[in-house]
């Protein structure tokens, strides 16, 4: 668990962060988000300590992180930025092999590790280990970043903006990716974005700042979209919440209600598909209902006013 | 007389300056490497310390060589010490501008990720601001070199026998010839294209990674 306990990071008269308290549960992924001069990636470098607190604490499973041994703080926690900066010099198993080696691991648990670690970020080490960075896409570099910062296991890893230079369709394709991972790894992820639409498909929860580093909301996403605790936070997330909130909601949760003598509507969903794509089926189908089905088995039927009675 | 056949002739005098003159070179050489690496990481962190430097280092290429030799053998007494100081303080410049230019060219992204994985200060400098910056050092080095290959023949003036030697005898008597001339000059100009030859082989392996890393 990582905790922010009043802290503020001040630079001269300008306040970048002021007086942040915030709990990151452990296995979580938390997205900072807001706009820019939001003190978010300011807050994210501060439990690195690239950039220390002007006051305040921040304490890694209750330990304070400015008592610790900087390098050996940072050697514990994944970091992966925006411009990756890999090592150009370096191959990708060498850039992989970065925080291993500083820890002096042997030379076959290393290797063993770069494999292991290019074969988790979908890139097989046969075609990938030799190259060098200049030699990779833009989305292939930053898997490549996300590796590098796994190198030793960390329990913590942090990402600033990791996807916010690389187009849409890959970076939709990552975050599935990342999502995947934490499937798998569970570490404690701090996210920063100031795009809301990534924040929510990729947030356990979404930490929202304004101007000057002040939290304005701390929430699930479902809660954030269906209750903005502030109109600050109601403009950040935009137009369309409710309906864009329905892409976070599984059909399975909803009340789903009996077919009927008339037979089953012909038009069918998923029931771990979204209320989003269930509302999208509903306005083709002709009656305004469809089927839900867990692989073969009929689960129910859905219409207009499930979701509508799911989505409060 | 044809210019071969008089340096074969005379190889018993020429051939000891040959060797005295790549010697001093190598020795001055090594020495402003030294100093000027480390004078160029600091010039690299700090602006301040970087203005003060090359305006010192290149204050110093515009003292003639001829009078700051002489100086400093009222101190270093004549021969070559005064030599070897001299050419150090001249290689500085190329060597400490290149050295501070090649740190700061290197991709800030680079190292604030070296940072953020843990590196100490001087892990970050070995394994990735000095590596990336090799091109641009060797090509200092490079110049300073070509520059003070040349430079050292006015050493002559000084006591060094190096190949100042038979040039500044030849132009000293009536009787000197051209041929004489050129028998200091050839070997002169020789040993700067080996040099550059041989340090540009070097920047060639060392750019590899780092040219088609620029990118990256």
């Amino acid at each position: 668990m990582i905790t922010f306990d009043r802290v503020s990071k001040r630079y001269g008269r300008v306040t970048a962060v002021g007086e942040l308290s915030l709990e990151v549960a452990s296995g979580e992924i938390v997205v900072l988000a807001g706009p820019s001069g939001c003190g978010k990636t300011t807050s994210l470098t501060m439990i690195n300590r690239l950039i220390e607190p002007t006051s305040g604490a921040i304490s890694i499973d209750g330990r304070d992180t400015a008592t610790m041994d900087v390098n050996a703080l940072r050697r514990s926690i994944g970091y992966v930025i925006q411009q990756v900066g890999l090592f150009p010099h370096q191959t990708v198993a060498e850039n992989i092999a970065t925080v291993p080696r500083l820890a002096r691991w042997s030379r076959r648990r290393v290797a063993g590790r770069v494999e292991e670690l290019l074969e988790l970020v979908g890139l097989p080490p046969g075609d990938y280990a030799q190259r060098l960075p200049a030699e990779l896409s833009g989305g292939e570099r930053q898997r490549v970043g996300v590796a590098r910062a796994l190198g030793a296991d960390p329990d913590i890893l942090l990402m600033d903006e990791p996807f916010g230079a690389i187009d849409p369709v890959v970076r939709v394709r990552l975050q599935n990716e990342l999502l995947r991972l934490q499937k798998v790894l569970h570490k404690t992820i701090v996210f920063v974005t100031h795009d809301i639409d990534e924040a929510v498909r990729i947030g356990d929860r979404v930490a929202l700042l304004s101007q000057g580093g002040v939290l304005e909301q701390y929430a699930r996403p479902v809660e954030l979209l269906a209750h903005p605790a502030s109109a600050f936070v109601a403009e950040f997330l935009g137009e369309g919440r409710m309906v864009r909130r329905l892409a976070l909601l599984r059909v399975r949760d909803a009340r789903l209600a009996q077919p009927n003598g008339s037979g089953l509507p012909t038009v069918s969903v998923r029931a771990d598909a979204s209320l989003r794509d269930a509302l999208d089926a509903i306005l083709r189908a002709d009656g305004g209902r469809v089927t839900v089905r867990d692989v073969d088995t009929v689960l129910g039927v859905i219409d207009s006013e499930s979701i509508r009675e799911a989505s409060r | 007389m044809s210019i071969i056949t008089y340096i074969v002739d005379n190889w018993g005098t020429l051939g000891p300056q040959v060797t005295t003159h790549i010697e001093i070179v190598a020795m001055s050489m090594a020495a402003a490497a030294l100093i000027g690496l480390i004078l160029g990481v600091f010039a690299a962190r700090s602006e301040r310390f970087s203005t003060l430097i090359l305006g010192v280092t290149s204050t110093l290429l515009t003292v003639p060589s001829f009078a700051l030799f002489g100086l400093l053998s009222i101190w270093a007494g004549l021969g070559n010490p005064p030599v070897i100081i001299g050419l150090i303080l001249y290689a500085l410049l190329p060597v400490v501008r290149n050295t501070s230019t090649g740190i700061r060219a290197v991709d800030p992204a680079v190292t604030e990720a070296a940072r953020g994985m843990g590196m100490r200060p001087s892990q970050v400098l070995a394994r990735v601001e000095l590596p990336l910056a090799a091109p641009a050092i060797l090509g200092g080095l490079r110049q300073a070199t070509v520059m003070v290959v040349a430079i050292a023949t006015v050493g002559a003036t000084v006591g060094a026998d190096d190949l100042g030697q038979p040039i500044l005898e030849a132009l000293g008597r009536s009787s000197g010839t051209l041929v004489q001339v050129l028998a200091g000059v050839i070997p002169v100009a020789a040993i700067g294209l080996v040099a550059d030859g041989v340090l540009a082989g070097v920047q060639r392996v060392l750019s590899r990674g780092a040219a088609r890393g620029a990118v990256g």
